[in-house]
């Protein structure tokens, strides 16, 4: 998974999950920038409890057929995600280099990972062609337009609080949800892999994200830019 | 109008009681050692609390008394007549009698004549709304005084006898039941006292308060700690609805209870409404002098916490102070007792215009409460 992997700071992080990262010194832009994200995040997090399905994680009676439901919906913007954020990279000019490395090689991690949600669905109890054959949901639909539309921009920089979001969703999947899931549904490892693979790496990631933050985010007008993208992402992932 | 905290008192009951001892006083579950103890002692770290009841289960002080005890000391240190007391404001999680409320009972106890009163209910931000209301009422210039007492009896919700009733609840059914068991050792009683005045103390450290902000989100996440159910998600009775109240206990809906899974939103409520104070300009994490928190800095290591410092709005752990470890978790007390303490102990120097923030989460449905205080003398 992590071939074509390139490390900013240089030399290699060891994967220990307890290890705190280097303290990293944001610029004021990008700290302001941060707390706002944070602020995004964690509201939408709250609205994410409230969508009856994941309310039920809470609530401990989420179902097998739940998590079929889950992952039927949640397979095309996986997919989807893989092109907007190669766009992305594409859409960088040569003066934005080190972020295009950065994105293309997050987008080599990531862009297959549909294939292993199939293999979850499929061990979760569901027929493989009933999700090859799901159309986008609604929300899907809304978000993939959105995305390809800014990631066609020039140097579209505001996509890093659509990162922020998309992101914080793999590692809350990982953290919070699989293994309660499991627990849920009597169902194996073998149906939350998916899941579970986003909590890999993360203080790697975080790293990467805080770089690149504090090498675009050093105005004002990157931050509301920056914000706003994140805010959109996250009322259009609740769609 | 400015109003300031003139004089403190607390009252904590009985020996301090040490983490080997304390299933000596709460009793062993028939008689058997409880396999959950040490893990969850280990985890929040407090060393010695104190409880109001004795090694029988037998309740040794009520609550209204330990309410009245800690305001007899909090007034006894006031440079104040009790004459000029014009309310009193007491916060508890459960009362000694279901009703009234507190404040009279806690009232009568004082022999305070004809004065306003107000019971404030809740669990731990319940003694920030008491506080809220009262600084409001001297804001509007109705009292040249107001005492609010914070006070709980934890202990008589967690004695043996209430989980050896409980026959057919959660608790009996698993081998372990971390639920009913997480709050078991944690909590423990006490209670605390804050005068309030519209001018600060002739001697002495006064602490004039700035602001109080509250955020709750219940409306976002299901109940998280409680009393009065049997935690069974597919049962919505409510403790009175049980044709009889030896039925709700037996079912377990008389047990306190955590899920402790939903905790950690908590936290980040928390880190949320910090943000949004932040934000709004209302704090300023660089003025913060001593930050007090209702919650230990162990608790808060973790990634948002790291967050916070890379935003360049964390505290750093210097300015942290609790005593939760040697008085306990004392619920809506614990903060009250904490500024009692914090206003004498040796450890740390307090001077005149240091800013205190204070942090008093609940993890009830999720209310998160932020003060701010400037320490001043006249």
């Amino acid at each position: 998974m992590n071939n074509g992997e390139i490390s900013i700071e240089g030399g290699s992080n060891t994967h220990a999950e307890e290890s705190v990262p280097k303290a990293i010194v944001l610029n004021e832009h990008a700290q302001v920038c941060l707390q706002h994200l944070l602020r995004v995040w964690l509201g939408f997090e709250r609205d994410l409890s409230k969508v009856p399905l994941l309310r039920r994680i809470d609530l401990g009676t989420y179902t097998a057929e739940d998590h079929q439901v889950f992952l039927r919906n949640i397979r095309q913007q996986v997919i989807e995600g893989s092109r907007w954020i190669t766009r992305t990279a594409s859409s960088f000019d040569r003066d934005h280099a080190e972020i295009r490395s950065t994105i293309i090689s997050h987008a080599v991690d990531e862009h297959r990972d549909y294939e292993m949600l199939e293999k979850d669905y499929v061990a979760s109890g569901g027929e493989l062609n009933d999700i090859l054959s799901m159309e986008r949901n609604i929300g899907s639909e809304a978000l993939h337009g959105f995305l390809m539309h800014q990631s066609s921009q020039p140097n579209p920089i505001d996509l890093l609080g659509a990162m922020w979001i998309i992101e914080g969703l793999g590692e809350k999947m990982a953290t919070s949800w699989s293994e309660r899931i499991q627990e849920l549904t009597g169902l194996g490892e073998d149906s939350t892999r998916f899941m579970a693979y986003h909590g890999h790496n993360d203080s790697e990631h975080m790293e990467r994200f805080y770089a690149t933050l504090d090498s675009v985010c050093v105005s004002d007008v990157a931050v509301k830019r920056i914000v706003k993208t994140a805010k959109v992402v996250a009322r259009l992932y609740r769609l | 109008m400015s109003v300031y905290i003139t004089s403190t008192g607390r009252f904590l009951p009985g020996p301090a009681i040490s983490v080997e001892d304390v299933e000596k006083v709460l009793g062993a579950v028939h008689g058997k050692p409880s396999s959950l103890r040490v893990q969850i002692q280990k985890a929040n770290k407090i060393q010695t609390r104190h409880y109001a009841i004795d090694e029988n289960q037998q309740t040794t002080h009520s609550n209204t008394e330990m309410a009245a005890k800690a305001a007899e000391q909090c007034l006894d240190r006031a440079f104040v007549g009790r004459e000029k007391v014009g309310m009193l404001a007491v916060a508890s999680t459960q009362g000694d009698l279901p009703a009234p409320g507190m404040a009279s009972m806690v009232q009568a106890e004082l022999d305070l004549p004809e004065i306003e009163i107000l019971t404030t209910h809740g669990i731990c931000s319940s003694s920030i709304m008491a506080l809220k209301a009262a600084w409001n009422s001297m804001r509007l210039e109705e009292h040249d005084a107001a005492l609010v007492l914070s006070s709980e009896l934890a202990s008589r919700l967690l004695k043996k006898q209430r989980y050896e009733a409980a026959t057919t609840s959660t608790f009996a059914a698993k081998r372990i039941d971390f639920s009913t068991e997480f709050l078991r050792w944690m909590l423990s009683d006490g209670a605390g006292a804050l005068l309030l005045q519209n001018k600060p103390a002739p001697k002495g450290l006064s602490l004039r308060i700035d602001w109080i902000r509250g955020f709750s989100h219940a409306h976002a996440l299901p109940t998280c700690m409680s009393v009065g159910s049997a935690g069974r998600p597919e049962d919505t009775r409510t403790w009175q609805d049980y044709d009889t109240y030896a039925e709700a206990e037996q079912d377990g809906a008389l047990l306190l209870r955590q899920d402790v899974r939903l905790l950690d939103n908590l936290m980040r409520m928390g880190v949320d409404g910090y943000l949004r104070l932040v934000e709004e300009g209302v704090s300023k994490p660089s003025d913060v002098d001593h930050f007090l928190c209702h919650y230990s800095s162990h608790h808060f290591r973790n990634k948002i916490l790291e967050m916070l410092n890379t935003a360049g709005v964390g505290i750093p752990e210097e300015k942290w102070w609790t005593n939760l470890y040697t008085r306990g978790n004392t619920g809506c007390a614990s903060l009250f007792i904490m500024l009692d303490e914090f206003l004498r102990t040796e450890e740390l120097t307090v001077s005149e215009g240091d800013r205190v923030l204070c942090f008093v989460p609940e993890s009830g449905r999720f209310n998160t409460t932020y003060l701010h205080f400037t320490v001043v003398s006249q």
